[in-house]
């Protein structure tokens, strides 16, 4: 409630006059800044929800990933690359993958299988991690596999409820059992994931024992790095090396790329909007060029005039600030940004639901505000002025 | 019109409280381990691309054969439905 100094001011109670007598000329203004505003912070809160969340992951990722190329696309790699790669000083868990893209046909969708030898020590304990209480002998009793909420979503809705049959390159079917449904929070990376033991995906791609998809493995020391690419370029020709630092790279670029796609359009739509709020205030129709007439008539001095018009803008610039934030940020990490996600994330295959976790850097909000507000201040201020320095009876004819 | 002035700049507090109330008690750890969990099982750490299956779904070790034609599809990616000869 406004205390009783503020409501007796003069001033205010003609500033919130103007305000709510003239809101059809203010809602528009504020309507189109929101839209502005939401689109550009719903594009930088995608961005950096999923840059942050990914670079999180980086610490998990192996720091050199190892493969076969053959005419410049990667082939299955020799296991006996690993063999060598073991050898090298420096080097510690040193593990093949499998993984691969099934093609589901009829509806042209595909999934990622991935291929995980539950043998190994330290895949068991993940596995246990990730799916709690899970029976690893129960489940490697029996071709079962864990599957993402996407891949599930895809499955229920072709009555697959309980098994899929994968079709192998042999031409025979492979029937495996759901054993369990991936947590939905993993969503941005597991959606259109299949989890299985090694030997099943070997089978469903139809991999041969000495062969794996990739080899990865991490050097601690990260001086040694570079000395490393070099003795693997030394023991192996035909290799595609990629290190963390790429992969670093590559996130970060992807989505500043997207983000920074937005932000000329954003540009381009706020110049357009600038200018013609300009135009609209210059050309200051009849009731606008009055109203400071006669207020310069009764004796309000120039500075008078101005104070009003900035106070009247500054309400404008922070309501429609503070509403275009807030929608864009129940948007995006409320709802999931339902249409942008797939911008981002991309529509082609199985839909994603992903949840964003909630990023906001503070500081380019607050670039935002002053890219948006300073314009929007000189395009109200730099007419009026004009007309306020006009003698009155010229400004009301 | 002062009174209606400041209710409304109230309801816009109120909502800002809202939003940076949101933000402050959201658990992101949950999420987090969630993903670095999957992560440390599988090594990948693409994002779920929801592409077309001719086009990369992994960051740097997949890449688009024809950027020009995108709708041709290699003969590597085929090569587990129809079997090596």
């Amino acid at each position: 409630m406004p205390n009783s100094k503020f409501s007796n001011n003069a001033f205010l109670h003609f500033l919130t006059l103007l305000l709510f007598k003239q809101k059809g000329k203010h809602i528009g203004a504020i309507l189109i800044s929101v839209i502005i505003i939401f689109l550009l912070s719903s594009v930088l809160f995608i961005s950096a929800s999923l840059q942050h969340t990914l670079l999180g992951t980086l610490e998990k990722q192996a720091d050199f990933t190892v493969s076969r190329v053959e005419a410049g696309r990667a082939v299955n790699t020799p296991l006996s690359w690993l063999d060598k790669i073991v050898e090298i000083n420096g080097v510690s868990r040193v593990t093949s993958r499998i993984y691969g893209r099934y093609y589901f046909a009829p509806r042209e969708k595909s999934f990622l299988i991935v291929g995980i030898d539950f043998f190994d020590e330290q895949n068991s304990k993940a596995l246990q991690k990730l799916s709690q209480g899970i029976n690893l002998k129960r489940f490697l009793s029996t071709p079962n596999m864990l599957i993402g909420k996407g891949v599930q979503a895809f499955l229920n809705a072709h009555y697959y409820k309980k098994s899929f049959s994968f079709k192998t390159p042999q031409g025979s079917f492979k029937k495996v059992n759901i054993y369990r449904t991936l947590p939905s929070q993993s969503d941005l990376i597991a959606n259109d994931m299949i989890i299985m033991p090694i030997d099943l995906a070997r089978e469903i791609f139809g991999l041969g024992e000495a062969d794996a998809t990739d080899i990865t493995f991490n050097v601690p020391n990260g001086a040694e790095w570079d000395n490393i690419i070099a003795k693997l370029h030394l023991l192996f020709y035909d290799v595609r090396v990629v290190e963390k630092r790429e992969v670093r790279k590559a996130y970060e670029n992807l989505y500043n790329y997207k983000g920074g796609l937005f932000l000329i359009l954003y540009l381009i739509a706020m110049v357009t909007f600038m200018l013609i709020l300009y135009q609209r205030y210059s050309m200051v129709y009849s009731t606008e060029r009055k109203e400071i007439g006669i207020l310069r008539a009764v004796g309000w001095s120039i500075k008078d005039i101005l104070k009003l018009k900035l106070y009247e803008t500054i309400i404008v610039v922070f309501v429609s600030f503070v509403f275009g934030v807030i929608l864009a940020y129940l948007y995006v990490f409320v709802w999931g940004a339902p249409v942008l996600n797939q911008i981002f994330l991309g529509g082609a295959n199985l839909s994603n639901h992903v949840v964003f976790v909630p990023v906001i850097h503070f500081g380019l909000l607050g670039s935002i505000f002053l890219f948006y507000a300073v314009p929007f201040l000189a395009a109200v201020l730099i007419p009026a002025w004009k007309i306020a320095v006009t003698p009155p009876k010229e400004a009301m004819l | 019109m002062v009174k209606e002035f400041f209710m409304f700049g109230l309801f816009v507090l109120l909502m800002a409280v809202g939003i940076v109330s949101h933000y402050m008690t959201y658990n992101a750890t949950e999420q987090a381990s969630e993903i670095s969990r999957i992560v440390s099982l599988t090594k990948l750490a693409s994002p779920s691309l929801s592409v077309a299956f001719y086009e990369p779904r992994i960051f740097l070790l997949e890449h688009a054969a024809n950027p020009a034609y995108p709708q041709m599809q290699p003969i590597n990616k085929m090569d587990f439905v129809y079997a090596k000869q």
